[in-house]
């Protein structure tokens, strides 16, 4: 029988620590024919199984222009973040997916890009920018506000150095007020106002914005007062789910499921949402 | 129009013609003290005075908690099975008109993109015999949502009263291929069907102006939800009794070496069902969680699954611990 509720078998390859209580895993999986045929669009998620503990929502933080792999990023928080914390290169879990929408990635071609993230929110703004940079050529010019609460709590440090060293990109890193170190060479305050500071051009640009829900919210209101169209500015909603496949009934914002319909949605299709937040 | 009958002397005949052939024979059953849906291997068990069982027949379909799959964790191996579905043919026999209306909304939203065949398999083996209702109580009100005791929506085989029989109708080609393999069970004949008791439509209740007040937007942060939902207590105990109802969770259980993932109810009234791992929850308060309960019935359930969100059971009234009639809300939402 087809049983929707089952996951593929991955192993851990590679392990990184990414913040305090925050790690990424490169997964692959352990069929070798999925291996090799396993695809996903920039933006959807998965379910990931500490087996024994249950499953967990995160994005694919990795780019669909890399194949062979996967990776997650996630905060050990609960029950099974907390059993997958615990994991060590080697490991197996479970992971059943790709579910849901994804970024309109090719219909960007030609624009400029503004990605806008905070704190845990960047790893699935991660899978974009990585497809975005993987064909650098395609795109205009690319910005990336970036802010967590203090230094150590910003992902993907190496990654960031290596958006700062690249001549193609635009990265402007925050922390909040009382987050900053004596060495810190970024910006300090809050992500929607260090956004307007920075004021990209709204013109033939396209926005990408994920973090907490108060975030994406002042976020949301600090495009538009720059410029930007709701039509082009994408967000993803993540929504605690079990089932991921429309189903289970909580991850919905009145009549919308986010696991069917979403994750990824326009700050215009937010709009038309319920308050339901 | 009925063309056979089936005399309840012959009850006995049709239980075991059922499970002679391996299959499981479901009615309401007095069980402690209550009238529920359970297996039953004779017709004695079989309740005859009754309005309406106290749990919903969805069990048979969706069970409380199924195993979907098992796994044995080594020193350094992880071994995952997927399990087979357990789907006996199954007869739920002395249903109701309104609770087998529920079935089409379930079918809909089980086979919604993704196919979970612990559902459809289940449904494809599972007859659903009707009882039309010759009592009501001042909970039903199937009428007020558009159905009635003659209705047979989501019946396979609808039965009515006639006094020391029931006229049969066989609805569905499920229902028919029913009748026609236990055809020794059912005999032919004309008897007059019992009347049925209509329960009298709720008169401040217009179904359509409800739908209507929920597509507009602005009821969301009404404090009509507070002050109508403030004393649910958020036991979750409508949801549980609800036919519609089918939330659910997965979960683990088990040891470090070896366990199970089930697949058990859950509701929408609990705080946990929406938390966040951050800590943030998009439906804090109770209210908003009574408000999605009938929103799903009343909005955007039928709306995305065009099947019944609410069938006018009454079990959510006749349970609810603190006397919170989801019939005083729909009132406040034809206004």
């Amino acid at each position: 029988m087809n049983n929707i509720y089952l996951p593929n078998l991955v192993t851990i390859e590679d392990i990184y620590e990414e913040a305090p209580d925050v790690r990424s895993f490169r997964l692959v999986f352990k069929d070798p024919k999925l291996r090799d045929t396993f695809e996903f669009k920039t933006g959807q998620f998965g379910l990931y199984s500490a087996f024994g503990l249950g499953e967990s929502t995160f994005c694919i933080a990795s780019s669909p222009t890399r194949k062979g792999y996967i990776q997650c990023t996630f905060r050990k928080s609960g029950r099974v973040t907390g059993g997958l914390a615990q994991l060590s290169i080697g490991d197996t879990m479970g992971f059943r997916g790709p579910y849901g929408n994804h970024f309109p990635v090719d219909e960007w071609k030609g624009k400029n890009i503004v990605f806008v993230a905070g704190g845990i929110g960047l790893p699935p703004v991660r899978s974009v920018i990585w497809n975005v940079l993987d064909r650098r050529e395609d795109f205009g010019h690319i910005t990336i506000v970036y802010g967590a609460k203090t230094v150590a709590d910003l992902v993907y440090k190496e990654e960031l150095k290596h958006w700062e060293a690249r001549g193609d990109v635009t990265l402007v890193q925050t922390v909040d007020p009382g987050g900053q170190t004596a060495d810190w060479k970024g910006k300090v305050g809050f992500v929607p106002t260090v956004l307007k500071e920075a004021a990209p051009k709204a013109e033939n640009t396209v926005a990408v914005t994920c973090g907490p829900p108060i975030m994406i919210k002042f976020v949301l209101n600090a495009l538009l007062e720059l410029g930007f169209e709701e039509e082009s500015v994408y967000t993803t909603l993540e929504n605690r789910m079990k089932c991921g496949v429309g189903k289970c009934g909580r991850c919905n914002v009145g009549d919308i499921y986010v696991c069917k319909e979403g994750p990824v949605y326009t700050a215009a299709e937010i709009k038309r949402m319920y308050n339901d937040f | 129009m009925a063309d056979k009958i089936l005399k309840k002397a012959d009850l006995g005949k049709l239980i075991e013609s059922v499970t002679g052939k391996g299959g499981r024979f479901v009615a309401p059953t007095t069980d402690s003290r209550q009238i529920v849906f359970k297996k039953v291997k004779s017709a004695e068990e079989i309740a005859t005075d009754y309005i309406l069982a106290r749990n919903s027949f969805k069990e048979f379909l969706f069970p409380q908690t199924e195993v979907v799959a098992e796994f044995t964790l080594g020193k350094d191996t992880v071994d995952m099975r997927g399990v087979e579905v357990h789907a006996p043919q199954t007869v739920i026999f002395g249903a109701r008109p309104c609770e087998a209306a529920s079935l089409k909304g379930m079918h809909a939203l089980f086979t919604w993109d993704f196919i979970d065949e612990f559902y459809t398999k289940r449904e494809d083996n599972t007859v659903v015999v009707t009882v039309g209702c010759t009592k009501a109580d001042d909970a039903c009100f199937c009428t007020t949502v558009n159905l009635s005791p003659a209705s047979t929506e989501g019946a396979d085989v609808y039965l009515r009263e006639a006094g020391e029989s029931y006229t049969v109708e066989a609805i569905t080609d499920k229902g028919k291929k029913f009748v026609e393999a236990h055809a020794a069970v059912f005999g032919s004949g004309s008897v007059k069907a019992d009347p049925l008791v209509m329960p009298e439509k709720i008169a401040n209740i217009d179904l359509a102006k409800v739908s209507e007040r929920l597509k507009d937007k602005t009821h969301y942060d009404d404090k009509v939800w507070p002050k109508l939902t403030r004393k649910c207590i958020g036991c979750g105990a409508c949801t549980f009794v609800c036919p519609t109802c089918r939330c659910f969770d997965i979960v683990d259980e088990g040891t470090a070496f070896e366990g199970e993932r089930r697949k058990n109810w859950d509701s929408c009234q609990y705080d946990t069902f929406t938390l966040h791992a951050s800590g943030h929850n998009p439906r804090e308060h109770q209210h908003q969680r009574w408000r999605n309960r009938f929103m799903c019935k009343f909005n955007f359930f039928p709306e995305k699954f065009s099947g019944k969100g609410c069938v006018g059971c009454g079990r959510c009234v006749r349970v609810c611990p603190v006397r919170l009639d989801i019939t005083e809300v729909m009132e406040e939402f034809s206004k």
